[in-house]
């Protein structure tokens, strides 16, 4: 994407927003069941969306679709703990998000 | 999600190019995953980031029953999954002789494939895995039968899930239906073997295991059977090493393809870090 409506700019990246779109993604996900889920900062991925890793690779996917190659999925959950991934919030994703988002605009 | 057409199924296969050119052409790592529970979620969210970074091409993918690959009712023998790999090949271009690593029944296909396909296979590591040798089958027959008996009762999967968590308990609901509406648990201990003399294992060798799980006492026969044989135990683990020990497994299959890559093509040196 490279119209200027479709890059978001440092004054429209914010925490609220990117959890919406990554609520609605979720929503979306093919063969997850989570068409209507509630879906806050605190819902666990593991336990509360009840996600297989499978379910994670196409989320990832995804969200590269929508974000570009600077939201890197893979690479953030390989630098994670296992303790770290069971515990792994939509809140602490939509951060993780917002923050690679915000460094491309710096830079 | 790529999906690539492999004979009479579709497979959902991901590749990480090289993300750092080394010297020369860079080797390709095949990880192929395990059985039931496992996908190739279990290698994209550990090795598969770090052998990209580390200048090697790497290819993940489901196997047939397994995540986002095609599910048929039967057709479940090793030289099925084994021929899937060498279609998947195929399709993606992919004329390099490849580094296999295949973690539990993802390795006793990868050394079907390296026994089958010996002119396509650079190196082979077996991370908790068994060589398909009639032990093998005897072994994978019991737990096939353990799991079909203890997995298909509503009241398991409740029990898994209070005791577990609600994930395992997914992840055992999967294993159930895969069991439930294919040929499987026939079909794996059913298929083509390999000579117990292991002779038809002729490339490298890296064999890892938990030194709890039982699987390690392999390692002398495995030594003394497989003329290039690196055999690496990790004390105090179980069967889950790469999901329990990513980072020392990323370190060894790292290390055993940089030192194979560079001994079959002198001078390419990868990435450094």
């Amino acid at each position: 994407m490279t119209s200027e409506a479709a890059t978001p700019t440092a004054l429209s990246i914010d925490e609220d927003t990117v959890l919406a779109q990554i609520a609605a993604t979720l929503r979306e996900l093919p063969d997850a069941g989570l068409e209507d889920a509630e879906i806050s900062r605190e819902t666990l991925f593991h336990d509360d969306l009840e996600l297989e890793s499978i379910d994670l690779v196409t989320l990832a996917g995804l969200l590269r679709e929508q974000y570009g190659e600077r939201v890197n999925l893979a690479l953030f959950i390989a630098d994670l703990e296992l303790d770290e991934i069971i515990a792994l919030t939509v809140g602490r994703l939509a951060d993780y998000v917002t923050a690679s988002l915000r460094a491309t605009e710096e830079n | 999600m790529a999906k690539t057409p492999t004979g009479d199924i579709t497979t959902h296969v991901q590749e990480l190019r090289a993300g750092a050119a080394g010297e020369g052409e860079p080797p390709v790592v095949v990880l192929v995953h395990g059985l039931l529970t496992d996908s190739l979620a279990s290698y994209y969210f550990t090795l598969g980031p770090a052998l990209s970074a580390a200048g090697m091409d790497t290819v993940m993918y489901d196997l047939r029953g397994h995540g986002r690959t095609d599910r048929p009712r039967t057709g479940y023998r090793l030289e099925h999954f084994v021929e899937d790999l060498a279609l998947l090949l195929d399709a993606l271009g992919e004329h390099r002789p490849v580094h296999l690593v295949g973690n539990s029944f993802g390795g006793t296909v990868a050394a079907g494939f390296a026994a089958w396909h010996p002119d396509r296979t650079a190196t082979l590591t077996m991370i908790e895995s068994e060589p398909p040798v009639a032990t093998w089958a005897t072994h994978i027959a019991d737990g096939l039968a353990h799991a079909r008996r203890d997995l298909v009762h509503d009241q398991a999967i409740e029990w898994i899930k209070e005791r577990y968590g609600a994930h395992t308990a997914r992840l055992s609901r999967t294993a159930a239906r895969i069991l439930e509406t294919t040929t499987l648990a026939e079909d794996v201990p059913a298929g083509r073997l390999i000579d117990d003399d292991l002779s038809a294992l002729r490339c490298p060798l890296l064999a890892v295991f938990g030194a709890d799980s039982g699987l390690s006492a392999q390692v002398p026969e495995l030594e003394a059977k497989v003329a290039q044989c690196r055999t690496v135990v990790l004390p105090d683990q179980g069967h889950s090493v790469l999901v329990e020990q990513p980072g020392r497994t990323r370190d060894l299959v790292l290390d055993w393809v940089r030192e194979h890559h560079a001994r079959r093509s002198g001078a390419w040196a990868g990435a450094a870090g």
